[in-house]
C-alpha cells in the first residue's frame, strides 16, 4: 500500500477552521434573518403603504363632505326651525275659538218673548286654559216668565252641548219683574235673568293638544 | 464541540451584532412603521363613521327640502297676507273698512297691548273693537266672516249690550289679538 502523504493537509485544515468558524456562521445566521427581516419589513411597508393610500382617500373624501354636511346641517336647522314656526301658528290657528257658531246658537234659541240685554264671553288666551264663559242677560216676557228663562237656559244649553263636550249653566240671577210687556196684544208678565255658561274646550288632562278642527264657513245667519 | 478563546470571542461579537441588528430592526424600521400604520387605520377608523354620518346628514337634508315647501309655503304666504309697516297705522284702517263693507257704519279700533309672540317672526297686538251701533244678525255674520277671512286673528272676548235708545241695535266690544311680522 503506498504511502500517501497530503501535502495540503494543513491547508484543508484551515479551510475546514475557516468554514466551521463561529463568527462566519453567525454573521451568515445574522444575514439570514437580516433578509428574512427585509423581506418582512418589505411586506409591512406594503401594507402600510395600503393603508396610508386609503386614509389619504377617507381624509380627501371628508375634507371634500365635511363641507356640505356642514352647510346641511346649518340648512336642516333652517327649514326645521321653519316648519316649527308653521306648525306652531298652524296649531294658533286651528286652535282658535270661533264666535259666530255661538252667537249662531243664541240667535236660534232666543224666541220673540225674550229679550236679550246683554251677552259677554271670554276665551282666556293661555293654551292650557281649559274653558270659556259665557255670560247672558235678557227679559223674558210670558204668562210664566220663569219658566220662559228657564226653557232658554235649557235648549242653550243642548245646542252648545251638541258642539263642545261638556256644558254647564247656572242661573246667576232670576228675578221677578214689576214690570209687563205687550206682545201681540198680550200683556205679559216679565222676569230678567243672568245665565252663566261654562263650556270645557279642551280635555283638562290632554290640554296640551289641539281641540279637533270644527267646520269653517259657518255664519251667524 | 470545544471554542477556543478566539472563537468564543467572535460568538460574542455575532451575538452583540445579532442584538444590535434585532433592536435597531424592530426600533427603528418596524415599530415606527407599525405605528404608522395603526395611525393612519384608527384614522379610517374614526373617519368612516363621520364619513357615513355625513352622507346621512345630508340625504336628511335633501329629504327635507323637498317636504319643506309643503310645510313652509302656508307660512309665507301668511306673511305675505300682513301688509308692512306698524300695526297700529294700518289695523284701526282695515278695521274700519272691513266692517263699513259689512254694513257697520262706525268702529273704533284701540290698541290694548303689544308682546313678543312666543312664535319666532311675529309680535301680538291684542285690540279692543267698539262697534257702538250694530244689529246682532250683521255683526254675526261680520264676525264669521273675520274670523274665516283673518287666520291671525283671534277674537278673545265679546261682549254685547242691548242699547237704550233702540232695542233693535246693540253696543258691541270685541277684545281680538292679532300675529303681525316683527
Amino acid at each position: 500500500m503506498p504511502l500517501h502523504v497530503n501535502l495540503y493537509h494543513e491547508i484543508e485544515q484551515q479551510e475546514i477552521a475557516r468554514q466551521r468558524d463561529p463568527l462566519r456562521l453567525g454573521m451568515l445566521a445574522v444575514l439570514i434573518i437580516a433578509i428574512g427581516f427585509a423581506v418582512n419589513y418589505f411586506i409591512v411597508l406594503e401594507r402600510a403603504h395600503i393603508v396610508g393610500i386609503h386614509y389619504a382617500d377617507a381624509q380627501t373624501a371628508w375634507s371634500a363632505i365635511e363641507p356640505k354636511a356642514k352647510a346641511a346641517k346649518t340648512r336642516q336647522d333652517q327649514l326645521n326651525t321653519a316648519i316649527q314656526a308653521s306648525d306652531a301658528v298652524m296649531k294658533a290657528i286651528d286652535s282658535r275659538f270661533d264666535w259666530a257658531p255661538i252667537l249662531q246658537e243664541i240667535l236660534k234659541t232666543t224666541p220673540r218673548s225674550v229679550q236679550l240685554t246683554h251677552v259677554s264671553a271670554d276665551v282666556p288666551e293661555d293654551e292650557k286654559a281649559i274653558t270659556s264663559s259665557i255670560t247672558i242677560c235678557g227679559i223674558s216676557g210670558a204668562v210664566e216668565p220663569r219658566k220662559q228663562a228657564e226653557s232658554v237656559r235649557t235648549e242653550l244649553d243642548a245646542r252648545l252641548a251638541s258642539r263642545f263636550e261638556h256644558v254647564s249653566s247656572v242661573f246667576k240671577e232670576l228675578e221677578d219683574s214689576d214690570q209687563f210687556v205687550l206682545l201681540d196684544g198680550r200683556r205679559l208678565a216679565t222676569a230678567t235673568f243672568t245665565i252663566e255658561y261654562q263650556i270645557q274646550l279642551r280635555d283638562p288632562i290632554a290640554a296640551a293638544t289641539p281641540p279637533p278642527r270644527r267646520a269653517r264657513k259657518e255664519s251667524a245667519e | 464541540m470545544k471554542f477556543d478563546q478566539s472563537q468564543l470571542k467572535k460568538i460574542g461579537i455575532a451575538a452583540v451584532v445579532l442584538v444590535a441588528l434585532l433592536y435597531g430592526y424592530f426600533a427603528f424600521l418596524l415599530d415606527p412603521l407599525e405605528q404608522g400604520e395603526r395611525n393612519a387605520s384608527s384614522g379610517i377608523a374614526s373617519i368612516g363613521p363621520q364619513i357615513s354620518d355625513a352622507n346621512t346628514q345630508i340625504a336628511a337634508t335633501a329629504e327635507l327640502e323637498k317636504k319643506a315647501p309643503d310645510a313652509t309655503n302656508f307660512l309665507t304666504n301668511l306673511k305675505n297676507t300682513i301688509p308692512d309697516g306698524e300695526p297700529i297705522a294700518w289695523f284701526p284702517p282695515k278695521m274700519a273698512a272691513f266692517f263699513k263693507s259689512r254694513g257697520i257704519e262706525k268702529c273704533t279700533t284701540r290698541l290694548v297691548s303689544e308682546t313678543a309672540d312666543v312664535m319666532p317672526g311675529f309680535r301680538k297686538f291684542v285690540w279692543s273693537v267698539d262697534v257702538p251701533k250694530v244689529e246682532y244678525v250683521p255683526l254675526g255674520t261680520a264676525i264669521s266672516t273675520l274670523e274665516n277671512d283673518e287666520p291671525l286673528l283671534n277674537i278673545i272676548s265679546l261682549s254685547l249690550d242691548a242699547t237704550r235708545e233702540d232695542a233693535q241695535y246693540q253696543h258691541a266690544v270685541l277684545v281680538l289679538s292679532t300675529l303681525v311680522k316683527s
